[in-house]
């Protein structure tokens, strides 16, 4: 149970929070309407009334859904190979360094200079989900391997006392404990997979959001761009915060 | 029931590249079957050392370390150590009931519902099952340590200053308990405790480790060090009829 008086300060901080993001689109408003900006700025009214056409919201619809699935799949392929090497590197210590330095080094191939070889490799539909994954693979690579050795040091001499094997001291001890970091790196790793999928789109997939972003760009669809990239941020944030809810629910459960 | 040997056993710390401590030093040590014996000393100067060793968690620097003439590490992997920690070491995501299936799980059995139950009760818990550690008390959570160092009817109990972290007031309580619970059972103890009070009031035997701290060689200046007239208090409190 929270205090009072710091339950009232999370309700001032988000009333803080909610007055800068109201100011923020206020002087986009302004600096949209007023033409500061250029003609590449237009005003938010401009930006939502895209949303209100039919065919507009149908297209912008049916990108979200592909590149969303994208992410989501490289999520999935990432997080499980950064599991499975995490869970690797604790099980043979003498690997550890070795999975480190190849974990960086895939971590350090620029995604612009590696678009083409997958489009090559792996093909255009399936580049954007490949792009997402290797950022979420090194992140969850990383929480992982700290959250597997985040056991608290008495239950690890308990489990050890108790003639624990590496297997039982795994399911019962370790896995749990990794749970905050992973869920934390997953949380980071939902924007860096959404950022993939976007960048893998532009090498050419069928259809996505970032092929809308990329051909209203080139057409000069100023509205529907912005729209676009509205979209693609929106979706983030709500994988963050979701992910975010789950974290806190099971640092409660674990305190 | 088990017999516990020591003998000659040293336990050296390297703390840098050049700098060691030793924690013990040829040690001798044996321990009947059902003996309830408390290692009494101030802290850091090796109690702690000798139960690592006898639950096999450290090695000895020189000597062995035999329980049941057998080295600790089958004792070990048989499962037949319970052993409870100054923190209590539970679970925090488990209900009561969940930490004390835990022995039976890292030992690939079925949890056996009734004695954790006879369990819980014995250590005065009953109506706490599904409460997790952070609902408890610190004294609680100590009970069901020992209750869990007990789950699967061990041949040796260590116990690591179990109460080191309870006020003195509920610390006595618990001595009160431990020595109710320990006759039901009389399994071979071994009780690692700065107090004295306690180590008298359960044990059998009260092992008194001292090791003198000041370095060689020594001077007046030595004598007049607020260390040495603790030492020399507390020996001589041992002394008193």
């Amino acid at each position: 149970m929270r205090e009072n008086g710091s339950r009232y300060g999370g309700l001032e901080r988000t009333l803080y929070q909610v007055c800068g993001f109201v100011l923020l689109l206020a002087l986009w408003q302004i600096a949209g309407k007023s033409g500061i900006g250029g003609k590449t700025l237009p005003a938010l009214t401009d930006v939502l009334r895209v949303y209100g056409v039919s065919w507009r919201r149908a297209l912008l619809l049916r990108a979200a859904v592909a590149t969303t699935t994208s992410a989501g799949l490289g999520l999935l392929l990432g997080a499980t190979l950064g599991c499975i090497t995490a869970i690797t590197a604790k099980r043979i210590p003498a690997l550890a360094p070795g999975l480190d330095r190849l974990a960086v080094v895939v971590n350090a191939l620029p995604a612009i200079a590696l678009g083409p070889v997958l489009i090559i490799t792996a093909g255009r539909q399936a580049t954007p989900a490949l792009l997402a994954a290797i950022p979420v693979f090194f992140l969850i690579y990383v929480a992982g391997s700290s959250g597997l050795s985040s056991a608290d040091g008495r239950l690890e001499q308990y489990f050890k006392a108790s003639g624990a094997s590496w297997w039982k001291r795994f399911v019962y001890l370790d896995s749990i404990s990794a749970l905050p970091a992973l869920l934390n790196g997953m949380k980071l790793a939902v924007t860096t997979a959404m950022i993939g999928a976007v960048v893998g789109e532009w090498f050419g997939a069928p259809t996505g959001l970032g092929i809308v972003i990329l051909n209203t760009m080139q057409n000069f669809q100023i509205p529907l761009m912005w729209a676009a990239v509205i979209v693609v941020a929106g979706i983030s944030l709500t994988g963050y915060g979701v992910l975010g809810i789950v974290e806190r629910a099971v640092q409660r459960r674990m305190a | 029931m088990s017999t516990i040997e020591l003998k000659g056993v040293s336990k050296e710390f390297r703390i840098s590249r050049d700098k060691r401590v030793m924690a013990l030093s040829a040690m001798d040590l044996s321990i009947r079957e059902g003996e309830f014996v408390a290692l009494l000393g101030p802290s850091g100067c090796g109690k702690s050392t000798i139960l690592h060793l006898v639950a096999g968690l450290d090695e000895p620097s020189t000597g062995a370390v035999f329980v049941d003439g057998l080295p600790p590490a089958q004792l070990q992997a048989k499962q037949q150590l319970g052993i409870a920690f100054q923190e209590h070491a539970l679970l925090p995501w488990r209900t009561v009931e969940g930490n004390l299936e835990l022995p039976f799980q890292i030992a690939g059995r079925e949890p056996d519902r009734k004695q954790i139950a006879d369990l819980i009760e014995l250590v005065g818990l009953k109506g706490f099952e599904t409460a997790r550690p952070s609902q408890l008390s610190g004294g609680m959570r100590q009970r069901v340590s020992i209750a869990r160092a007990l789950c699967l009817s061990p041949k040796l109990l260590l116990l690591d200053e179990p109460f080191g972290a309870l006020d003195a007031v509920t610390r006595r309580f618990m001595n009160l308990e431990l020595q109710r619970i320990w006759q039901e059972k009389q399994i071979t103890t071994i009780l690692v405790t700065h107090t004295v009070e306690e180590a008298i009031f359960l044990a059998d035997r009260v092992i008194r480790e001292l090791r003198v701290p000041f370095a060689r060689p020594r001077s007046v200046e030595t004598m007049r060090r607020e260390e040495f007239h603790h030492l020399v208090d507390d020996l001589t409190l041992c002394l008193e009829p």
